[in-house]
């Protein structure tokens, strides 16, 4: 019994010691996500993902806040006439995590990397990018398939690895032939990277731990956190009991509306909002009966509560203006925009074909099964609708047969609701990818437009290189999109995080927002302040 | 030699158990709706390296020629790669799985011990005050979810009170021990990190006992209707009579023929937890093999998902041996049921 006690006291003690010994003058930084957390370049695409690409990777341009490209491994860049030929001159004293140079053949290495393994961000190379040359040390050349403007804001997705270190942890057999498992399984839990912060540890499904880069090539702030930790937890009760414990700095993005009032409500914690480029859309059917019919599409754009949307069911969002975010380049905020007037809506309706028989008619709506909050967007959909005589059907859908009705013109139904958010901060990527007829049997387009007249003027605007005309031709294609009322541009979603606001000083958070997701995450311009961290416990 | 009759009965009917199983759980994960390849590859990614994956994992093929595959290579012990992971299967179950049998096997220990020991008193001390609490309390632990338990004692001990850690196994600050059987507090005691050890079983109290609370209140209940049934019959008055001592009568002839109801419930309660634990790993962000099983399950991550199903199906059937033997040890009619060969 004696012997006992002596035990649990020793465990006590060295607990308490543990306790102790902690925080003393350790910036740390905890950022809560939702797993997979992928950390190697070819494989993750998702927000916990991109977060660590940013931490722990270079890329050959780096996006400011207006997502504007600015030269970073690159120092400067040529494109030849036709726009197909893109040429980067590297700094000479960029060094990856284990001290190897890092030089064009990186550079090369990592995009036939990424084309060749078809996972991640590869999609935004592939079919795109033909070749991928070394001219010498430092210059490399991508020629590309055919001209596109946006080729460089791409390139904040090619993130650079370390051929060596890669190369020298390659298992053979592996399913891409002579270069067996690309390093896959090495890069699943270690990195080979240049940036800011390097792995220290890595644990599936539950934590990612990293250090600061001592000789990173630019100076990086001493606030700067010195340990970078993503959880991957995103259950309320814990975040908001971590907030409260000072144990955790910055929140994920997919709390419930009453635990970010919860967060709010902690001392010295506060809620910051950002506009990720994401919109939610109903995707209006313009090939099938009565969708097919504009004015009975416009009639519905009138008749829609958009006030009570971004009021009461996601709260913090703003009314779409357009097909495009008003936070992603390249959106024109002259677009017109809708707003509800049931005397314009019924105005409308009396134009459509279908105004006789609108007792006969049935428009179906389905929304995601996932996110439940979409019901509420229909019940007002169908509300609204009801009131300029227009009956609606809506129906619950899980998401993967959603994708699967999408897939062919018949199956689709007359309205879908969902979130679409850009592959590459422009609005071109918004429009093709919503628009354009290549996309219309997938699910990011319900709408079947198959326009060959916008077709043809999209692809002129994404091959040309020039930005300030791009972006004109950007602003042409949403009058167009908006004339068609293809879809009804409900609200531009809000990220959301409570961060401890009393001990960090996060630029994303003073509105210094990099319209690329991940970028905001970027640990090496936040600041830590353990010493006002350790007040705030004291006077807690 | 009854007894390894018995047993050796029991487990070839066992490999047909899990046999069927693993046929079961094939169709039914193959048969839900949407791809699982291009759920894990995003739906931007070419087609081409949708398809290649889908070679790579077999799922091109028949469905009969799939699961032999799967089958020979879970006879290898292979079970395939994770579509989310991004790794072997097996090496997500080395990783998950002891985290949560050490939850299990702890709370296992306060359910065993505590369920008996409450049960115990409140049957002996039958319609006194000390039942009635017991049985309230036995009563609120069955029907609350450990769930519930859980977001009550984080928001309590660890949000209001600060007194536990609210996350995670082991505080950052503790320098890990070496992976040996992958359960932390073991791994501790064998390299001797006191600190690991002590920090491991701080953070295990909140979830274990959250855990083990439903399972608790359940084995008190059925030990306690026993005992006060065993109470009233005629051979614990014949002892009572021959003046054999209270606390021989209580713990010799009385508490262990009691206790084969609660073994047997006890049994399946522990193997449970395995699957159960979801919310309460959720919750203390506990990386363990049941969050790991049901997002396996909302990622339609197959080869992940058959895993899971199989290694829970052989705790079960284990476990389910193990107190057909503890029953017969305690039941000598059981025992010499077997011996008789019956």
């Amino acid at each position: 019994m004696r012997r006992g006690t002596v035990f649990v006291l020793s465990v006590l003690a060295l607990v308490a010691f543990g306790l102790a010994a902690w925080g003393e003058g350790e910036r740390v930084l905890r950022i809560t996500f939702a797993w997979p957390t992928y950390i190697d370049p070819a494989i993750g695409s998702d927000f916990s993902s991109s977060s660590a690409f940013v931490n722990l990777y270079d890329t050959l341009v780096y996006p400011d806040v207006n997502g504007d490209p600015q030269p970073h491994v690159a120092v400067k860049w040529e494109v030849s006439e036709d726009g197909t030929v893109w040429t980067f001159y590297l700094r000479d004293d960029v060094y990856f995590h284990d001290g190897t140079p890092l030089t064009a053949e990186d550079v090369k290495f990592s995009m036939d990397r990424i084309t060749t393994i078809g996972q991640g961000y590869g999609f935004l190379f592939v079919d795109r990018v033909v070749k991928t040359e070394v001219v010498d040390d430092y210059t490399v050349r991508f020629y590309l398939k055919e001209p596109f403007g946006p080729f460089l804001t791409t390139l904040y997705r090619l993130y650079i690895v370390n051929k060596d270190l890669v190369e020298a942890n390659i298992k053979r057999p592996g399913p891409y032939g002579e270069w067996g498992d690309y390093g896959t399984e090495f890069l699943l839990t270690h990195d080979a990277g240049s940036g800011p912060y390097m792995v220290k540890e890595f644990r599936t499904e539950e934590e990612l731990v990293m250090v600061k880069n001592p000789d990173y090539w630019l100076p990086i702030p001493e606030e700067a956190p010195d340990v970078v930790r993503f959880i991957g937890t995103t259950e309320p009760a814990t975040i908001r009991t971590m907030m409260a414990r000072r144990e955790l700095e910055i929140s994920d993005q997919w709390q419930p509306q009453e635990a970010w009032k919860a967060l709010d409500a902690i001392e010295g914690v506060e809620i910051t909002s950002f506009f990720p480029g994401t919109s939610f859309y109903l995707m209006l059917h313009t090939r099938k009966p009565p969708t097919d019919d504009i004015h009975f599409r416009r009639a519905m754009a009138w008749a829609f509560d958009y006030e009570t949307v971004i009021r009461d069911i996601f709260p913090g969002s703003i009314q779409s203006r357009g097909p495009v975010a008003q936070s992603l380049p390249g959106h024109d905020p002259t677009v017109f925009q809708f707003h509800r007037d049931l005397d314009k809506a019924r105005e409308e309706l009396q134009k459509s074909k279908y105004y006789d028989q609108l007792d006969q008619i049935e428009v179906e709506y389905h929304w995601i099964a996932e996110v439940p909050d979409e019901e509420k967007v229909a019940l007002l959909f169908m509300a609204n609708m009801a009131e300029i005589g227009i009956n609606v059907k809506v129906v619950k859908v899980p998401w993967m047969s959603v994708v699967e009705e999408m897939a062919q013109m018949e199956t689709s139904p007359n309205i879908v609701s969902i979130f679409v958010a850009p592959h590459y901060p422009e609005a071109g990527s918004i429009l093709e990818s919503r628009y354009h007829s290549s996309s219309a049997p997938t699910w990011e387009q319900n709408e079947w437009l198959l326009d060959e007249t916008f077709d043809k003027m999209l692809e002129d605007a994404l091959a040309t290189v020039d930005r300030e005309e791009r972006f004109r031709k950007y602003a042409e294609l949403q009058h167009y999109i908006v004339d068609l009322c293809p879809s009804i541009f409900l609200f531009d979603q809000v990220e959301k995080h409570a961060y401890q606001a009393a001990y960090i000083d996060w630029p994303a958070a003073r509105g210094e927002v990099i319209p690329v997701m991940g970028y905001n995450m970027a640990a090496r311009f936040i600041k830590v302040y353990p010493e006002k961290r350790e007040a705030l416990l004291k006077g807690g | 030699m009854g007894i390894l009759k018995f047993l050796a009965k029991r487990l070839v009917f066992s490999v047909f158990v899990l046999l069927g199983l693993s046929i079961l759980i094939f169709l039914i994960s193959r048969v839900l709706p949407g791809d699982p390849v291009r759920m894990a590859l995003g739906p931007r990614a070419p087609e081409w390296a949708v398809q290649q994956l889908r070679e790579q994992m077999h799922l091109d093929k028949p469905l009969p020629v799939q699961y032999y595959y799967w089958l020979s290579g879970a006879l290898r012990g292979d079970l395939g790669q994770s579509l989310f992971t991004r790794r072997a299967v097996i090496d997500d179950i080395k990783e998950f799985l002891p985290a949560t049998m050490e939850l299990a096997l702890f709370a296992g220990v306060i359910m065993a011990v505590f369920g008996i020991l409450f049960g115990a008193i409140a049957g002996r001390y039958s319609n006194t005050w000390i039942d009635n609490v017991v049985r309230i309390f036995s009563y609120i632990g069955v029907v609350t979810p450990s769930f519930v338990f859980a977001i009550l004692f984080l928001l309590l001990f660890g949000y209001l009170l600060g007194w536990f850690p609210t996350a995670g196994r082991l505080s950052p600050w503790i320098q890990r021990p070496p992976v040996i059987t992958g359960m932390v507090t073991v791994d501790s005691l064998i390299t001797g990190n006191w600190a690991a050890l002590g920090d491991a079983l701080w953070h295990m109290v909140l979830p274990a006992v959250a855990l083990a609370l439903g399972g608790m209140a359940q084995e008190a209940r059925i030990t306690r209707a026993t005992i006060s049934d065993n109470l009233k019959k005629d051979y614990i008055a014949s002892a009572k009579g021959f003046g054999v001592p209270e606390r021989l009568v209580m713990l010799k002839y009385l508490l262990k023929p009691s206790l084969i109801p609660t073994v047997s419930i006890l049994g399946l309660d522990f193997a449970s937890l395995l699957g159960n634990a979801f919310l309460v790993e959720l919750i203390f962000n506990w990386p363990g093999f049941s969050r790991y099983g049901i997002n396996a399950m909302l990622r339609k991550d197959l080869n992940a998902i058959a895993a899971v199903v199989m290694v829970l199906g052989v705790v079960f059937v284990t476990v389910n041996i193990l107190v057909d033997l503890v029953v017969a040890w305690l039941d000598p009619r059981i025992r010499l049921g077997a011996e008789r060969g019956k």
